[in-house]
């Protein structure tokens, strides 16, 4: 009853810390990809300024004053480049002596003007903005590098390269840890005072310890995305600054008057679109980048409502009286949850929390080169699903014929539900026929016919598969030996759709035929004889006895073992990975190998775990189906 | 054709023969490959234009010359030695975890009435439907990405003996149920406390179960081969069956390594379930056979 007296003070203080410290994490991520957006922002406009100011410079040794005057007054500048085509034109850096011909190592330099120019060239070329025309590089923590093209006369020349160390700015100021401890003292006193009352349908306490939470969190939160606001208004007016103090450097350079609505041209995004204040005319406009944070700011909004509701639930389990009662639990059982502890935690860290992790996977577009983004960067919903499911591309015909596309979904399903009923029947049908064979009453022999023919079970299926491998080798392998001394012509049997699936069928089927066999034996065994001396009596030949003997029941218990074999074959990764790898050319995957190859061999995480979770739901479909099924025969 | 008189007609012994030739073929194909002392995939060389005969020769599953260089071979040559101890290294580990983490947890299923304990064990049945490609790709950003576990053993171990885990505690607990609980209460009277009692009372009445259980942990870790693949790229660190891919997948075909590599995996296996293999039918029938 102890827990039930404290469970005000103790949910409030444990939900409030939850949504201060989820939101500040969220507020911490977000202010801290503004000021890298600022950061950046000061960075490429002050080479598009410099850049500009160079377009009229007659020679190489203009060009060079000028860009040591940009250096000279602009304090955040640290070094700049001018390259033209093999020659580095201009440079601050004291041991470069420009202009000289580039050197061996300076290569990438080259290669990056050029990709420059071509995506500008592009860009001019389809009167759109496709390609990135500006190349930030920034690690965060130094000097960012940034790289524009250099235009002379409306012809790219070469690039001009700065690195920039900019000043610190406003925004993803930390905020400070008084208010949040402050609040959080506030809810324990808060609760400490409260009488809540589990029992009670309404109860004054706990709807008081509501109102607490909401006002303390929404209050924190409120505070937080007004520091926000206040952050870009003052990095906002710091740009502003900058291109004032840049349009005077411009002057000064002697390129002549700032050309109207200049800034607009330097304050861009790396596709060169304008991002800031003022338009080309000059006049103040809310550009991309306000829009751009809109959307953080809506962001940051959401999730902190998300973060509320979280909070409420568990300040309402605590003053429900649901912690009260688990904390109960937990002492009276406590040797009980030690001994479950060990393994529901390794459960949950290694099969529960990979398994939802999976699920929430798919709907990102994570691969291997953008895993390091956020989360939130990479979200793109029901994207994968769309493409997996929404392709119908599978045949296409043209002059030279059909063309299967063997990388569609459809294509892979058809070959896995082939590939899955060919193999259960093949194993079913000999497993059954050597049952039979080795049922027969007195039959000699039966103990060492069984030990043999139980061996490819017992055999670890990888090596099965790599055997299978080799003795299908096109050249040396025993079973094009076995065609040729009958006169036929090797095959090549890794070629060929049909006789690569083949191989796959007779590896599969030779391993999994003991298992079946096994099964109905047992099952045979355990038909009383009489039955059939019964059966003999009345006269019924051997086929009726099968039929209406052995076959009913033999029911209950192949039916478990079928479906069993079903769900084995579908997921038979080994076999068709060992075997003939999917060739050729992915027309033998199946939908497992296949989701594998996407993921280890194109590195497309999120698209192969949305393969993954497409397999996951035909298999639900088909247990649920299956169940179903079990049923009715069950009641037969 | 189950009933009558003792018979054993000629022809349903030949084909039964000829049956189960055909099925141990590949196992003696392995063999003879593991004792032939070469390389090539064909069990003897063939001339140029081979005759009926001599084809007849390549393909009976008998070594030109017999010889155990592939074995000795295998092992000192190359590192499959190092393979092979890194295989038992993992499947003990995954053993020893794997089985303990199931005792307790069958244990507090079998004796304890304890709020959670149905859905417990729905969670652990429920989670064997996951299938395994859906767990591939999170289990390696987990282990090799965010735990850094990739190219040790502590990652394969902790992932197999978890896999392994639901098994094994539904197994052990319809054991430790049949075990009657009167030995526990007297021991309780007597003063033994619950750790007293199941170190000391359940656990060595168990001992059959939990034999069974700790073999199917190993043969897991033994047998596995896609998750190894994936976490282990270090060649130092391949698994035995990472390492037989790699004498003949790709770009190698050292075919006799491998054959005589896998004669020594598969010989503990095959031996240690043919010895099982009446306890694992049991299992499966015993269900549904009225």
């Amino acid at each position: 009853m102890d827990w039930i007296r404290r469970s005000a003070s103790i949910g409030l203080g444990v939900a409030l810390a939850a949504v201060l410290a989820l939101s500040g994490w969220i507020y911490g991520g977000v202010s801290s990809d503004l000021s890298a957006q600022q950061r950046q922002r000061e960075a490429v406009l002050l080479t598009n300024a410099l850049a500009s100011s160079l377009a009229g410079a007659p020679d190489a040794q203009v060009v060079g004053e000028r860009v040591a005057q940009w250096k000279r007054e602009q304090a955040s500048i640290e070094s700049a480049t001018v390259i033209a085509g093999r020659e580095l034109l201009a440079s601050t850096r004291a041991q470069d002596q420009a202009p000289r011909n580039l050197q061996r190592e300076e290569k990438p330099l080259f290669d990056m003007a050029g990709e420059l120019r071509s995506a500008m060239e592009t860009n001019v070329g389809e009167g759109a903005v496709r390609k990135k025309t500006i190349h930030i590089d920034d690690p965060r923590d130094g000097p960012i590098t940034v790289s524009v093209p250099y235009v002379v006369d409306g012809k790219v020349e070469g690039m001009v390269q700065a690195r920039v160390r900019p000043g610190p700015h406003a925004v993803g100021a930390a905020g400070g840890w008084g208010l949040p401890l402050g609040l959080l003292a506030a809810a324990f006193a808060i609760g400490a005072v409260l009488r809540v009352s589990p029992h009670r349908r309404f109860d004054v306490g706990r709807a008081l310890a509501v109102v607490a939470l909401l006002g303390l969190a929404i209050g924190f939160q409120q505070q937080r995305l007004g520091r926000m606001a206040e952050a870009m208004v003052a990095s906002e007016a710091a740009i502003s600054q900058i291109q004032a103090s840049a349009a005077a450097t411009y002057a000064r350079t002697g390129a002549g008057a700032t050309p109207a609505g200049a800034q607009s041209v330097w304050d861009t995004d790396a596709y060169g679109r304008p991002l800031g204040l003022v338009s080309p005319e000059g006049k103040p406009v809310p550009g991309a980048d306000a829009a751009l944070r809109d959307v953080h700011s809506a962001f940051v909004e959401r999730s902190f409502w998300a973060i509320t509701a979280l909070g409420l639930g568990v300040l309402l389990f605590f003053v429900q009286g649901y912690a009260a009662r688990t904390a109960a639990a937990l002492r009276q059982n406590a040797t009980a949850y030690a001994y479950v502890a060990p393994a529901m935690i390794g459960m949950l860290v290694l099969v529960f929390f990979p398994f939802f992790y999976g699920i929430a996977l798919s709907f990102t577009d994570t691969t291997l080169f953008n895993e390091n983004l956020p989360f939130r960067e990479r979200w793109i919903g029901l994207g994968n699903f769309a493409s997996i499911l929404g392709d119908f591309n599978i045949v296409t015909r043209s002059a030279e014929g059909t063309v299967v596309n063997y990388q569609n979904f459809y294509w892979t399903l058809m070959v896995t539900v082939v590939w899955t009923i060919t193999n259960v029947s093949v194993g079913v049908s000999f497993g059954f026929m050597l049952a039979l064979a080795l049922n027969t009453e007195g039959f000699r022999g039966k103990t060492i016919y069984r030990v043999l023919l139980i061996l490819p079970w017992a055999i670890p299926n990888y090596i099965t598969a790599l055997t299978w491998r080799g003795m299908f080798h096109p050249q040396f392998g025993v079973i094009n030996q076995v065609l040729q001394m009958f006169g036929f012509e090797p095959v090549r049997w890794f070629d060929g759709v049909v006789s690569s699936f083949m191989t796959g069928l007779v590896t599969n089927g030779w391993l999994s035929f003991p298992f079946m066999m096994v099964v109905i034996l047992g099952a045979l065994q355990s038909i009383p004889r009489d039955m059939y001396e019964a059966a003999e009596v009345e006269g019924a030949s051997k086929w009726q006895q099968l039929r209406r003997i052995t076959l009913p029941l033999l029911r209950p218990t192949l039916v478990p073992a079928v479906v069993l074999s079903v769900v084995w074959t579908f997921n038979m990764f080994n076999i068709i990975f060992l075997v003939s790898g999917g060739e050729p050319g992915g027309a033998n995957e199946i939908l497992v190998t296949k989701a594998y190859k996407i993921a280890f061999e194109q590195y497309q995480y999120a698209y192969a775990a949305a393969y993954s979770t497409v397999i996951f739901i035909i298999l639900l479909v088909y247990g649920y189906f299956q169940t179903r099924v079990t049923r009715a025969t069950e009641s037969y | 054709m189950a009933i009558g008189q003792p018979r054993n007609p000629l022809w349903l012994h030949a084909a039964l023969i000829s049956f189960t030739l055909l099925t141990i073929y590949p196992v003696l194909w392995v063999l003879a490959l593991a004792f032939s002392g070469q390389q090539s995939v064909g069990i003897v060389d063939l001339p140029k234009d081979p005759t009926f005969l001599e084809r007849l020769r390549g393909v009976i599953p008998w070594p030109a010359q017999f010889s155990v260089k592939n074995f000795v071979d295998v092992m000192t040559e190359q590192p499959f030695g190092r393979w092979l101890l890194n295989s038992v290294i993992v499947s003990l580990l995954t053993t020893v975890l794997g089985v303990f983490l199931a005792c307790t947890a069958a244990y507090a299923f079998s004796r304890f009435r304890f709020p959670g304990r149905d859905q417990g064990m729905l969670a652990f049945l429920v989670s064997q439907m996951f299938p395994g490609t859906l767990m591939l790709i999170p289990l390696f950003i987990i282990i090799v990405k965010w735990l850094g576990l990739g190219n040790t053993f502590w990652g394969l171990v902790i992932v197999y003996a978890t896999t392994a885990i639901p098994f094994c505690v539904w197994m052990l607990k319809g054991y430790f149920d049949t075990i009657r609980i009167d030995i526990e209460e007297s021991a309780r009277i007597d003063g033994a406390s619950p750790q007293t009692i199941f170190f000391r009372i359940i656990l060595p009445l168990a001992k059959p179960a939990i034999a069974i259980t700790a073999l199917f942990s190993f043969m897991t870790a033994w047998n596995e081969f896609i998750l190894a693949s994936v976490f282990m790229e270090a060649e130092s660190k391949y698994t035995a069956p990472v390492g037989l891919r790699f004498f003949v997948g790709g770009f190698t075909s050292q075919w006799g390594f491998f054959a005589a590599g896998s004669v020594i995996v598969s010989l503990p296996v095959v031996i240690l379930f043919m010895y099982l293999q009446k306890y694992l039918v049991s299992g499966l029938t015993a269900g549904s056979v009225k």
